[in-house]
């Protein structure tokens, strides 16, 4: 749903192709990557797309809060929060996920939720980078500049302008299938507790922190939108 | 609203009794009091009881059904979401159980909380003592989480007794069978989380204490459960291992438990999905094992959609009493609704109703099935939660929808307004996932009925919570009529005890 990819009204930057042009990644393996994307604009953070195959990540180094979604049950996704500063991880099952009402679109996920504003936005030609193109366009109130990777099927920069508030997330650096590997190993490691389980363990502190604060549930505090796509910008707290 | 009472048909055998009083108090009464369908149908609900032959015989089965967090109000809303579901008005419906004779109001408090978990109160019910929350089958003497402090301080339970007196025993849960409710039956620990081995603290590994799934399959009393139905799966196989349905199991020592349980016991089957369950033969098998989930099974609103596959509490319960029913000695069964706990922490009172429908169903198909004769049914919860049915809606609305006034016999076509002036749902939470942080959410365009709305609540929590009120206690069978006023809710033990003769006290 494009929609959703909206819902984030303060970004919007036009920095120019310059600097999207200035970083072209070359990936061994397509299936086993990951990118480092800064935002930059009125908000400012990281945050890191790792892909392995059906599992793609979203990761905020800054905070140490990663979305991570499993699609090799397309239809019936996993999906986990992971907390690297408390080495936790919270488990979310189909109906979990329904209570939430969260219904994710496998693509969306893979391609920073950028297919489907893609085919809404106008081709004006080819990026800089090899096997790259550049769109751009209107929707609902927001001007996109997006330097599209064919072969990742991501944005190598997407800028967002509305009003006068601008954003722009950049690729800024190559992550190695090792060390996504790496990384999803060690959330494997953490800790883990079944969403539908956090209501019975008020006693344990991180988990009372969840209910009483309220940082568990699928919200603005995290990569995602409440329909669990990502949200451009929307790591801050 | 002028509907006619459900009148049970066995209340006709008592009919004549009921006229005797009801002639002598007819001659006092207006005709449109003593002809009321509502007087009648009282009058004759009367002479049944009066008519109710006490069991006071032994009890060679027991079945305990546990509606995780299913307290007094689920059990209402879920009532008339059933009736309103067949195209009546729903006040008028009863739950299968609500048809038993005897009843209870059971007190839930831990020995350290007004508002409990699931494991003290599961505790009381299986071995007559209450504990510390979080702790399973083990004294308030233990400290939660600390293995050495537990050892010496485990209690007794009743499927522990149930199999030294010969019986067969099974277990059967929607949540993990080495979630609390069903592990307090079987395992005994200082800590409800150490499901799997890699769950436990160094202490404990250290002091010899294991995990509640090893306990289920390698340490099980007498000659082990002949049934454990429920999910759970992954707290059984090896961290290497990627089971059937794509999730990684979580034991660090290596075991595969589901292997052991058919090495372990003769005629022994395990079973993932519902294809191999509907094909067991319990007429072939003595030790049933079925793993539905790596983690809770699916919510009975979700359960169809399942990878696998998944049976339904009342086919799980049909099952099981065929197998243990080969025991000429009887059995003990417990049976959980576990998610309808789940549902409501979600704020969810959709899944939470259709849940607790879902026991209803198991209830009455054990009913069909055993002889009540000769055997106790127990219906009741650990604790309630925030659960609530407000306002004034007018007989026949619907029970998940926004409260509408009555309207003479008409029910208002538009909606009852708050203070606020916004409308607002009969049911609700008293805290949970559905607060705002200010204004509430204007709900005339939206959809209530729907299965994943989330109900408004007052205080803002990610997870609702369980709440502190009594629960019902529904029974039926011999020594069902030991259940009645107000109990501690370690008084269901004892009546077990008592009325199947298990030999933990005389009285």
């Amino acid at each position: 749903m494009p929609r959703n990819l909206f819902l984030v009204g303060a970004l919007a930057l036009w920095c120019g192709h310059a600097s999207a042009a200035d970083f072209c990644p070359t990936v061994a393996d397509s299936q086993n990557f990951g990118l480092q994307y800064q935002l930059q604009g009125a908000q400012q953070g990281n945050l890191q797309l790792l892909r392995s195959h059906a599992q793609t990540a979203y990761y905020n180094p800054d905070n140490g809060v990663g979305e991570w979604w499993d699609f090799k049950q397309a239809s019936h996704p996993n999906f986990y929060r992971v907390f690297s500063q408390q080495q936790r991880r919270i488990d979310y099952y189909t109906g979990d996920l329904r209570t939430l009402n969260i219904h994710v679109s496998q693509t969306e996920i893979e391609s920073f939720a950028a297919n489907n504003l893609r085919q809404q936005l106008t081709l004006v030609g080819d990026g800089a980078c090899a096997d790259s193109q550049r769109y751009q366009g209107d929707y609902q109130g927001v001007h996109y500049e997006l330097l599209w990777s064919n072969s990742l099927q991501l944005p190598l920069s997407l800028s967002t302008r509305r009003n006068d508030r601008t954003q722009q997330w950049q690729a800024t650096a190559v992550l190695s299938g090792e060390q996504v590997t790496q990384q999803l190993q060690q959330w494997q490691q953490f800790t883990d507790t079944d969403y539908a389980d956090i209501g019975d363990n008020e006693t344990d502190p991180f988990l009372a922190q969840m209910i009483n604060q309220g940082f568990v549930e699928h919200s603005e505090h995290a990569v995602y939108n409440s329909q669990g796509q990502p949200l451009q910008g929307a790591h801050q707290h | 609203m002028k509907t006619l009472p459900h009148v049970q048909a066995a209340i006709a055998t008592a009919i004549a009794a009921a006229f005797v009083c009801h002639s002598a108090n007819a001659a006092v009464l207006p005709e449109s009091q003593s002809q009321s369908s509502w007087y009648t149908a009282g009058a004759e609900a009367v002479a049944a009881k009066v008519a109710t032959a006490r069991n006071s015989g032994t009890a060679k089965n027991v079945i305990l059904f546990v509606g995780d967090g299913m307290g007094v109000s689920t059990l209402t809303a879920a009532r008339i979401f059933q009736g309103q579901a067949a195209g009546n008005t729903g006040e008028e419906n009863r739950l299968s159980f609500e048809n038993f004779p005897y009843s209870a109001l059971s007190k839930t408090y831990s020995v350290n909380q007004q508002t409990p978990d699931s494991a003290p109160t599961m505790t009381a019910m299986v071995t007559g003592v209450k504990t510390e929350d979080g702790m399973l089958s083990v004294s308030a003497d233990a400290i939660r989480g600390n293995c050495l402090s537990s050892q010496g301080h485990e209690l007794k339970t009743a499927l522990e007794y149930a199999e030294e007196a010969g019986k067969s025993t099974g277990i059967i849960s929607t949540a993990r069978l080495t979630h609390a409710t069903p592990a307090a039956t079987y395992a005994h620990t200082p800590e409800r989380n150490w499901e799997a081995d890699s769950d436990m603290p160094a202490e404990a590994l250290a002091n010899g204490c294991h995990d509640i799934a090893y306990q289920m399959v390698m340490e099980a009393p007498g000659d082990g459960l002949e049934v454990a139905l429920g999910g759970g799966r992954g707290y059984f196989l090896p961290n290497t291992v990627v089971d059937g349905e794509g999730r990684n199991g979580r034991r660090a020592d290596g075991k595969d438990l589901t292997s052991a349980w058919t090495t372990n016991y003769s005629n022994a089957a395990y079973v993932w999905n519902k294809a191999e369950f509907d094909a067991v033969d319990t007429a072939s098998v003595d030790h049933l094992l079925g793993l539905f989930e790596s983690s809770h099974m699916q919510y009975e609103a979700d359960r169809a959609d399942d990878v696998g596959g998944e049976p339904s509490l009342a086919e799980m319960t049909n099952k099981a009493i065929d197998l243990l029913a080969k025991n000429d000695k009887g059995y003990f069964l417990m049976v959980e609704a576990g998610r309808i706990d789940h549902a409501h922490h979600a704020g969810n009172a959709a899944r939470a109703l259709q849940d607790t429908v879902a026991l209803s169903d198991a209830v009455q198909a054990a009913m069909d099935k055993v002889d009540m004769s000769n055997t106790l049914i127990i219906v009741t919860a650990d604790h309630s939660h925030t659960f609530t049915i407000a306002g004034y809606p007018a007989r026949g609305n619907p029970i998940l929808g926004l409260v509408h006034a009555p309207d003479d016999e008409q029910i208002d076509t538009n909606p009852t307004l708050a203070a606020d002036g916004l409308p607002y749902t009969t049911l609700g939470y008293t805290n949970g996932p559905g607060a705002k942080t200010g204004a509430r959410e204007d709900l005339s365009a939206i959809d209530t009925t729907e299965v994943n709305f989330l109900q408004q609540a007052q205080v803002p929590l990610s997870s609702e919570t369980h709440a502190a009120e009594d629960v019902a206690i529904y029974a039926a069978g011999p020594g069902a009529y030991l259940f009645q006023g107000s109990v501690e809710q370690n008084v269901i033990f004892h009546v077990i005890n008592q009325a199947a003769a298990l030999g933990a006290t005389k009285y």
